[in-house]
């Protein structure tokens, strides 16, 4: 145990003095993660624009459609702001605006009189949606306009014009009120109830409210620790080239001390980089602080035994430009489907599958269980079972490699 | 202390060390003497573990390196030829690290590292990295971390390769001082002077055998008082032997070594007194001499008069 210990302070010291490679390790993962991140979340707010409308006609009729786009979730689309004309078509030149409705001075009275009238929508040709969605808001209005003068013209005329002589007596008003009643009622066996209903089934989410942006992190953090892994198990080529796995072999020193001191020291630097970025996550997506040590232990563990393949895998190589190669040309790809450029679920089912049985898939998909579980301590008893076997099969393979003549090249 | 008794070494068809037998004993300096590619680095890579021998019986400290292998491997001191050096570790660190590797802990440990700090004279450079030191300074350490536990038995292979003249000094009185305090050291070498500075008992290798054994005074003693001739030029095979052939019969006590088209070296007692009787059969046999050497007896002329070749070839 003491010499486990002392190959561990040695590592330690050693490696706290490349502070460098570090540093890189933490902020690469950070910058492509916080990116992918901030793109994919934002406020999670929905597309609003703004409608100009120029009402030149200044009636009823026209505060009516003026004041449809403001009604229901129309409203939380949609700004509307009353302009000039002048000044509406100066914002919407100048893109500071989805569209501009210019209402003609006349409309009112042409509506009521059945004559042609021409309302003009110029849209904002940089924006698509909303345009368009203002665009068929307005012939709904319209359809709709049409419809209601077609059956209640002479109610509406005589609102209009009592609008303008400043109110209606009770009497008029209870009259117009009975017709209007009528009038629904008669055509009430048409409308209602619809002759065709949508229902709208939505299957209920597997494990509800996980943001999207959250399920970048586990992948962020297995970015810093397999460059973190790659890099220190790069260290076996250090020590070869330095003479110093010459030398161990030599003393009575057992050579698994030696390893486990390393794979230690391997899991707390690996520890302390997926360790700080995920907090920095924790910070960013306000996750509670109770996962934290069952997630660090996570780390903690399946970074070591990502150390002890990658080490395999250097140790297997003839030389130590060979080994970089190998292990460059797996990282990157192992990278892409283990769910650290796209999470899991943003994935094509059959790249997903794969991913997840990857190495480094495997312990993104139990980090995300982790993080996005309601208990914690989430990560079932044979996961962690299988990420010690990943720590013992990868260090007896780099046992075995320095006894059967790395240590000696 | 160390016995080396018929070690084989063999790489497939190669064999780089056939039969080698030695034994060293306390308070000496055994030297493995032999060219580049003699089987000496191989010899010591066998005991020290590095490599695991095909035949033969290695025994340190009466321990045998394979049946008691953590016992002998504790015994024994190794300053391997290259630097074996954490470069980015403090030179105090690498200290206490290979002294804990030797199972040393605590007091004695520390105290243990004082000591070779000032023995090898590094002791105001202890918390500096070996990154920053000299070739002469690197070679130092490395020698006190493979002596830091004090061992019984040490192997020294080719300790001083690329050190200035200074570090090289320093190294053989850090040698000088381990075999007083009573330590068995192999010294492993191509230095002709330093073997003949360092060591008490000497084997010489040559092609992964051992072609001679003994003491320096002894294997002097062997090549007896004979000079070497060495002569380069233009030597016509049958004639330049029936010249020398004469003259052996005539009375002077002369041997062929080597001869080549272009090189004839002879082994003769008072070489001076015979040289114009030599030149003369040798021009008479049609030979031309362009160049001549004439050496004492001394290791080296042993090696040639065993070999017939030079040492550093």
């Amino acid at each position: 145990m003491g010499f486990v210990l002392s190959s561990l302070k040695k590592d330690i010291a050693r490696w706290r003095q490349d502070a460098t490679a570090i540093l890189l390790w933490i902020s690469v993962p950070l910058l492509i993660g916080g990116i992918l991140t901030l793109l994919m979340s934002g406020s999670g707010a929905k597309p609003h624009g703004v409608l100009l409308i120029a009402d030149q006609d200044d009636s009823l009729l026209s505060s009516l459609v003026a004041g449809a786009y403001s009604k229901g979730e129309l409203a939380e689309l949609i700004s509307v702001e009353k302009v000039s004309a002048a000044v509406g078509r100066e914002k919407i030149n100048a893109g500071k605006a989805s569209a501009l409705l210019i209402i003609p001075r006349g409309f009112s009275d042409a509506f009521m009189q059945s004559e042609p009238v021409t309302l003009t929508l110029r849209t904002n040709p940089s924006q698509t949606i909303l345009p368009g969605i203002i665009t068929d808001v307005t012939r709904v209005l319209l359809d709709i306009g049409f419809y209601a003068e077609q059956l209640f013209g002479s109610e509406i005329e005589t609102i209009r014009q009592a609008n303008g002589n400043r109110g209606l007596d009770d009497a008029r008003l209870a009259a117009l009120s009975i017709a209007i009643w009528h009038k629904i009622e008669s055509v009430a066996p048409y409308l209602f109830p619809p002759a065709i209903d949508v229902d709208i089934v939505e299957p209920p989410p597997d494990e509800p409210g996980v943001p999207f942006a959250l399920l970048f992190l586990p992948g962020t953090i297995l970015m810093a620790v397999m460059f973190a892994a790659n890099g220190l198990a790069g260290d076996y080529w250090a020590e070869h080239n330095q003479g110093t796995l010459r030398r161990l072999v030599s003393t009575p020193a057992r050579v698994t001390g030696f390893l486990a001191g390393k794979a230690l020291a391997a899991g707390l630097i690996i520890t302390m980089t997926g360790g700080l970025v995920l907090i920095i996550g924790f910070l960013y997506h306000g996750i509670t602080w109770d996962k934290l040590p069952s997630s660090l232990a996570w780390i903690f563990v399946s970074g070591i035994g990502l150390f002890a393949w990658f080490g395999a895998l250097q140790m297997m190589a003839s030389s130590q430009r060979a080994a970089n190669l190998l292990t460059s040309m797996l990282l990157f790809p192992l990278l892409m489907v283990g769910g650290s450029f796209f999470p899991f679920a943003a994935l094509p089912n059959w790249i997903a599958e794969i991913g997840r049985n990857t190495p480094n898939g495997f312990i993104v998909d139990r980090l995300t269980r982790e993080i996005t579980a309601t208990s914690v301590w989430a990560i079932d008893l044979q996961s962690w079972l299988i990420v010690i076997a990943m720590v013992v099969s990868g260090l007896a393979v780099c046992a075995w490699r320095l006894k059967a003549g790395f240590a000696r090249g | 202390m160390l016995v080396v008794d018929n070690l084989v070494k063999q790489y497939g068809d190669l064999i780089a060390v056939d039969g080698v037998s030695f034994t060293a004993g306390k308070g000496m300096v055994f030297g493995l003497l032999g060219p580049n590619g003699a089987g000496k680095s191989t010899v010591i890579n066998c005991i020290s573990g590095l490599l695991r021998p095909t035949g033969g019986h290695i025994s340190v400290a009466g321990f045998d390196i394979r049946k008691e292998a953590k016992k002998a491997k504790k015994a024994l001191g190794v300053v391997p030829q290259e630097l074996a050096l954490y470069e980015d570790l403090p030179a105090i660190d690498n200290l206490r690290y290979w002294g804990k590797a030797y199972g040393l802990r605590g007091e004695y440990l520390e105290s243990r590292v004082d000591e070779v700090l000032n023995t090898a004279g590094l002791a105001d450079r202890a918390k500096d990295l070996p990154k920053t030191f000299s070739g002469g300074m690197k070679r130092r350490l490395n020698f006190a971390c493979g002596v830091v536990h004090k061992p019984p038995v040490m192997l020294l292979d080719e300790p001083t390769v690329g050190v200035d003249p200074q570090s090289r000094e320093r190294l053989f009185e850090l040698v000088e001082a381990e075999r007083e305090n009573g330590s068995c050291i192999v010294y492993s070498t191509h230095y002709m002077e330093e073997a003949d500075r360092l060591c008490d008992s000497l084997a010489i290798m040559d092609h992964g055998k051992l072609i001679a054994q003994g003491t320096v005074a002894g294997l002097r003693t062997q090549l007896g008082a004979r000079d070497v001739l060495q002569l380069s030029g233009s030597f016509p095979g049958d004639a330049t032997k029936q010249a020398i052939r004469a003259l052996a019969s005539g009375g002077i006590d002369l041997e062929i070594i080597n001869h080549e088209e272009a090189g004839l070296t002879l082994t003769l007692s008072g070489a001076s007194q015979h040289l114009p009787a030599i030149f003369e059969a040798l021009s008479g046999a049609g030979a031309l001499v362009s160049e001549t050497s004439l050496r004492s007896p001394n290791l080296e002329t042993l090696f040639l008069l065993l070999t017939g070749k030079e040492l550093r070839e």
